[in-house]
C-alpha cells in the first residue's frame, strides 16, 4: 500500500504539462533514432545526455527514458517493414514480421508488434512498482563486501549466460574495467595510467566509448553489407488497429511467458536482445504449429516484442535499487544518473523519492504515449529510410561526433570515438560481446572502491567475502555462474568421448 | 581476403597487447597488497593480467579449431568489395575527423556531407550544398543558441563572425 501511495505522488510529479511534452519529444526522437541504422537506444541516449546537463534530474529521467521506449518501438517498425532491425532486440521481430509484411499484412504485424510491445512494458514496469522497494529495502542491509559480491555476480552471469565466448567475453568486460581505472583514482588521489597523456587526466568518458561502439562501429558494418533499403509502405488505420487488438486476448499465454521470460532478463543483466531470442524460441518449441513460424504467424511477432520490451523497461530495476544497470542503455541512463549528482542504490529511495516515483510513473504513462505516437507516425519515420544511404550515413557520422565533442568539449574525445568505431566494428564482427564492456566502464570504478573498501575492512584478507550467509551466498552464486561454461564444456567433452568409445565398441 | 581465422588472431593479439600495456602502466603505482589492502596499481594490473591471459586463450582455442579443421575459420572475413565499400566509407569519416580538430566542426560538417553526397551518391551541387549548408546551420542554432553548447571552431567559423 505504501508504493502505491509513493506511485500517486510520482503520478503528480509526472504528469505536468512540462514533462508529457518531454515524453513526446523523447518518444518521437526515441523512434527517430531507433529507426536510423547505426543509431540505437544506448548511442540514442549517451548524444541526448550532455544536453540534459543543466535540466533538472526528474525530466530529464524522463526525457532520456522515454527516448528509450522509443527506440525500441523505432527498431521494430523497421523490422517489420524493411527487414532491416533498427535495434539489435528487435533482430528475432524480422523472422515472421517481414514475412507478414510481405503478405500484405503490414498493419497487422505493426499493430501486433506495438500493442504487445506496449504489454511487455506494462508488465515490466508493474513488477518494478511492486518489488522495487523490497528490494531497495534489502540492499539498505548491504555494505562494501556484498556490494562487490553483487557486481562480481553481474559480470559473471556475463560470462557464464552470455552466449559468446567466454574468453572474449573476458576480453571485452576486462577492457572495460581497465578503462574505467584511467584518471584520478577516488580512493589514493592517484593519477593512474596516463602514460604522462594530460588528456588522459580526467579519463576516458563511457558516452564517448558508447558513441563509437555502438554508432560508428554500426555504421561501418552497415557500409560493409552494403544493404539497400527495400520497405514495404504501410499505413495503419485505426480500423487497424482495433481488429489487432481484438485479436490480442487469443495470445494471452504467449504474452504472459514473454512477459515472465523478459522480466527475468531485464533484471539478470540478459538484456532485451537475449530475453527477444529466447521468447521467440520458447514459442516455437511451445506451438502447436512450429512449421509457421518464420511464414508470418503472428505469436512469432508478439513473443519477441513483448520479451523485448518487457526486459528494457524490466533493466530498470536493478538500476534504481541495487545501481547495477540491466542492459547497456540502462548503464548509460546509470552513468547519467551519476553526472546529475544523484546516488542509483537502495539511498535514492530514501534520499529522493521524488525521483524515483516520478520515474516509475513516468514509464506508465511514457509507455502509453509511446504507443499512441509510433501509431500515429509510423508512415512518416518509414519515408525516412527511402532517404539514400549516402545522405542518412554521414548525417549520422556528424551526429556522432558532435555528440561525442559535446560530452565534455574535449577535441581528444572525437579522436577516441573515432578508435573505438573501429573496435566496435571488428569487436561485432568477431563476436566480442560489447554490453560488458559498457558496463565495466560505467560501474567499474564502484566495484573496485567495493573491493577496496571491503579489504580495508578485512585488513587484506579476501575472507571477508565469507563472513556472512548473505555474502557468501551471494559470492558462491557468482562463482557458480562463473564457472557454468566449464561445465558445459566438460560435459560436452565427456559425451564425445562415450560416443567415441561407443563407436570404437 | 582476410579470413576470419587471420582477424581473431590478429584481433587477440591486439587484446593481448593492450593488456600488457596496462600492467606496465599500473606496476608504477604498487600492485601489491599493504596494510590498508591492495595498493592502487593493483586492480589494473589484475584487469590487464585477465585481458592478456583471456587475449591467449582466445588464441589457444582459434588455433586449436583451426587444426581441428573449423570450416567457420576459413570463411573470409572481409572481401575485396567489402573492404571497398568500407573504406569508402572510413576514410571520408577519417577526413571529417581532421578537418573538425584543424578547421572547426561546422565546416567540416558542410565539406564532408556536400562532399559525400556530390562524389558518392551522385547528386548535383545545389542539393548536396543545400543539405549540407542547412545540417550545419541547424546544428549551430540548436546547440549553440538554444542549449548554449559550443562546437570546436576553426579560423573559418572566425573569419564568418560564429
Amino acid at each position: 500500500m505504501e508504493n502505491f501511495a509513493s506511485l500517486m505522488h510520482g503520478f503528480e510529479v509526472a504528469l505536468t504539462w512540462h514533462h508529457v511534452a518531454l515524453m513526446m519529444a523523447g518518444v518521437l526522437l526515441g523512434i527517430l533514432v531507433g529507426v536510423l541504422p547505426g543509431l540505437g537506444a544506448p548511442n540514442g541516449v549517451s548524444l541526448m545526455l550532455p544536453l540534459t546537463f543543466t535540466m533538472d534530474p526528474v525530466s530529464a529521467i524522463i526525457l532520456l527514458t522515454s527516448l528509450y521506449w522509443g527506440a525500441l518501438f523505432g527498431g521494430s517498425t523497421t523490422s517489420v517493414l524493411f527487414n532491416i532491425p533498427g535495434e539489435p532486440s528487435s533482430v528475432a521481430t524480422t523472422f515472421d514480421g517481414h514475412p507478414m509484411a510481405k503478405q500484405g499484412r503490414a498493419a497487422e504485424a505493426l499493430s501486433f508488434a506495438f500493442l504487445s510491445a506496449g504489454i511487455g512494458a506494462m508488465a515490466g514496469v508493474i513488477v518494478i512498482t511492486l518489488l522495487s522497494s523490497w528490494v531497495a529495502n534489502f540492499a539498505l542491509k548491504f555494505s562494501s563486501p556484498e556490494y562487490f559480491a553483487v557486481y562480481f555476480m553481474t559480470f559473471a552471469s556475463f560470462v557464464g549466460l552470455g552466449g559468446a565466448s567466454p574468453f572474449k567475453t573476458l576480453v571485452a568486460m576486462a577492457m572495460g574495467f581497465a578503462f574505467a581505472t584511467i584518471g584520478m583514482d577516488s580512493v589514493s588521489g592517484n593519477v593512474r595510467l596516463t602514460f604522462e597523456y594530460d588528456v588522459l587526466l580526467a579519463g576516458i568518458s563511457f558516452l564517448i566509448a558508447v558513441i563509437g561502439l555502438f554508432g560508428l562501429g554500426e555504421l561501418l558494418q552497415t557500409m560493409e553489407e552494403g544493404l539497400r533499403f527495400q520497405g514495404i509502405k504501410a499505413k495503419v488505420s485505426p480500423r487497424d488497429v482495433l481488429a489487432t487488438a481484438a485479436k490480442l486476448p487469443r495470445y494471452w499465454f504467449a504474452l504472459l511467458r514473454s512477459s515472465i521470460i523478459g522480466i527475468w532478463m531485464g533484471i539478470t543483466p540478459g538484456g532485451p536482445t537475449a530475453a527477444s531470442f529466447m521468447s521467440y524460441a520458447m514459442a516455437k518449441r511451445s506451438s502447436r504449429q512450429p512449421e509457421k513460424f518464420g511464414k508470418g504467424e503472428p505469436e512469432g511477432v508478439i513473443s519477441p516484442e513483448t520479451a523485448d520490451h518487457a526486459a528494457g523497461s524490466a533493466a530498470m530495476l536493478p538500476m534504481l535499487a541495487l545501481g547495477i544497470p540491466g542492459s547497456a542503455t540502462a548503464a548509460v541512463m546509470m552513468g547519467g544518473l551519476m553526472i546529475w549528482g544523484l546516488n542509483p542504490g537502495p539511498m535514492l529511495f530514501v534520499e529522493r523519492p521524488d525521483f524515483v516515483w516520478g520515474l516509475i510513473a513516468s514509464m506508465y504513462l511514457g509507455n502509453v504515449v509511446a504507443v499512441v505516437v509510433v501509431l500515429a507516425t509510423i508512415p512518416l519515420f518509414a519515408s525516412i529510410l527511402r532517404i539514400p544511404f549516402s545522405i542518412i550515413g554521414p548525417l549520422i557520422v556528424v551526429v556522432c561526433f558532435i555528440g561525442a565533442y559535446t560530452v565534455a568539449s574535449k577535441e581528444f574525445d572525437i579522436w577516441v570515438a573515432l578508435a573505438f568505431g573501429i573496435v566496435g566494428y571488428v569487436f561485432k564482427k568477431l563476436d566480442y560481446p560489447i554490453a560488458p564492456l559498457v558496463l565495466a566502464m560505467v560501474i567499474g570504478d564502484k566495484a573496485e572502491d567495493a573491493f577496496r573498501q571491503s579489504m580495508i575492512f578485512s585488513q587484506g584478507s579476501l575472507s571477508i567475502f565469507w563472513s556472512n550467509p548473505l555474502v557468501s551466498t551471494l559470492m558462491t552464486i557468482a562463482l557458480s555462474l562463473l564457472l557454468f561454461p566449464l561445465f558445459g564444456s566438460a560435459r560436452r567433452g565427456v559425451r564425445r568421448l562415450v560416443t567415441r568409445r561407443a563407436a570404437k565398441a | 581476403m582476410i579470413t576470419r581465422f587471420q582477424a581473431e588472431i590478429a584481433t587477440a593479439i591486439a587484446t593481448l597487447c593492450f593488456g600488457l600495456v596496462i600492467v606496465t602502466g599500473s606496476r608504477e603505482f604498487g600492485v601489491g597488497w599493504d596494510s590498508s589492502g591492495p595498493q592502487p596499481g593493483a586492480f589494473p594490473f589484475y584487469v590487464g593480467l585477465l585481458i592478456a591471459l583471456a587475449s591467449a586463450g582466445t588464441i589457444v582455442t582459434t588455433i586449436v579449431r583451426r587444426i581441428g579443421g573449423s570450416a567457420a575459420l576459413a570463411e573470409g572475413f572481409l572481401d575485396g568489395a567489402q573492404a571497398k565499400r568500407v573504406a569508402s566509407f572510413f576514410f571520408p569519416m577519417l577526413g571529417f575527423v581532421v578537418w573538425s580538430v584543424l578547421g572547426g566542426m561546422y565546416t567540416a560538417t558542410v565539406v564532408y556531407l556536400a562532399g559525400v553526397m556530390r562524389f558518392q551518391g551522385g547528386f548535383g551541387w545545389l542539393p548536396s550544398l543545400a543539405t549540407a549548408i542547412g545540417t550545419a546551420a541547424a546544428f549551430y542554432f540548436g546547440l549553440e543558441k538554444f542549449a548554449q553548447v559550443g562546437l570546436l571552431k576553426g579560423p573559418l567559423d572566425m573569419l564568418l563572425g560564429l
